[in-house]
């Protein structure tokens, strides 16, 4: 198993190996989650753009 | 043991109908849902439309005044809304990935489907996200592992990649790998 944080205390094995895949609830919530960060991701994108969206409408901006 | 996107997402296809139904259900959904944006009434304001339509020229990388199937989702994100993957496939009548590149959506096609979204039931809350974390809050101290919720955010729901996973929690971790995940989702929501 791959340690991602050295700094962790608890053992990450164990913590993997309870990562509820098929509980439909951990699912659910998952995707809920996932939803609102991809939504806040995308937003954060655009407002990084903003200012420049005026010259770079069609021009080598990557919005898709 | 890899999950697979099934339709495990128990939502009923509500039709322009803001149905209270948050709590997690037991009852399966049917694997093909469909939407019926014919009967979706279309109800945004003068000003909104306005909004809407210089988003959605933004995202038209063509000139043509349309956008392709696979921008859909991200001009909602854009415009405040948060539709999982899965709800905008069902929107867009669950397209190959041949029709995700190469189909295009007028103005006027793209308002029903974002007013199905802007109606729909699944909206996140605050509680909503923080009692989702909590699911992973093995100690109920408030805070799950960073490496966790990594593992988590791409390997169960809508998995998210690599790259999406470490935007997301760039800066989110304390010393000890932690993420205060109240905070985390306040700083979500900000945006």
């Amino acid at each position: 198993m791959d340690c991602r944080k050295e700094g962790c205390s608890q053992p990450q094995e164990e913590d993997i190996m309870d990562i509820p895949l098929d509980d439909p609830a951990a699912n659910k919530a998952a995707t809920k989650i996932q939803a609102g960060f991809r939504g806040h991701m995308t937003r954060k994108k655009m407002k990084d753009d903003k200012p420049r969206e005026e010259v770079s409408m069609r021009c080598c901006r990557r919005l898709g | 043991m890899a999950p697979k996107k099934d339709a495990k997402k128990p939502e009923p296809a509500k039709k322009a109908e803001p149905a209270p139904a948050p709590a997690p259900e037991a009852a399966p959904a049917p694997k093909v849902e469909t939407v019926d944006l014919s009967s979706v009434k279309v109800e945004f304001t003068p000003d909104q439309l306005e909004d809407y339509r210089e988003a959605f020229g933004l995202f038209d990388r063509v000139g043509d005044n349309k956008v392709a199937f696979n921008q859909i989702a991200d001009i909602m994100r854009a415009l405040g809304q948060n539709p999982t993957n899965k709800e905008v496939n069902k929107i867009l009548g669950n397209p190959s990935a041949d029709d995700m590149a190469n189909k295009r959506v007028e103005f006027e096609q793209f308002l029903p489907m974002l007013q199905f979204v802007v109606n729909s039931p699944n909206k996140g809350t605050f509680e909503d996200y923080v009692e989702g974390l909590r699911v992973f809050d093995k100690e109920g101290n408030g805070t799950v592992m960073g490496a966790e919720l990594r593992i988590v955010l791409s390997t169960l729901g809508e998995k998210m990649s690599e790259a999406e996973v470490d935007a997301l929690m760039a800066g989110q971790e304390d010393e000890n790998g932690c993420v205060n995940y109240e905070a985390f989702v306040k700083h979500i929501m900000s945006v």
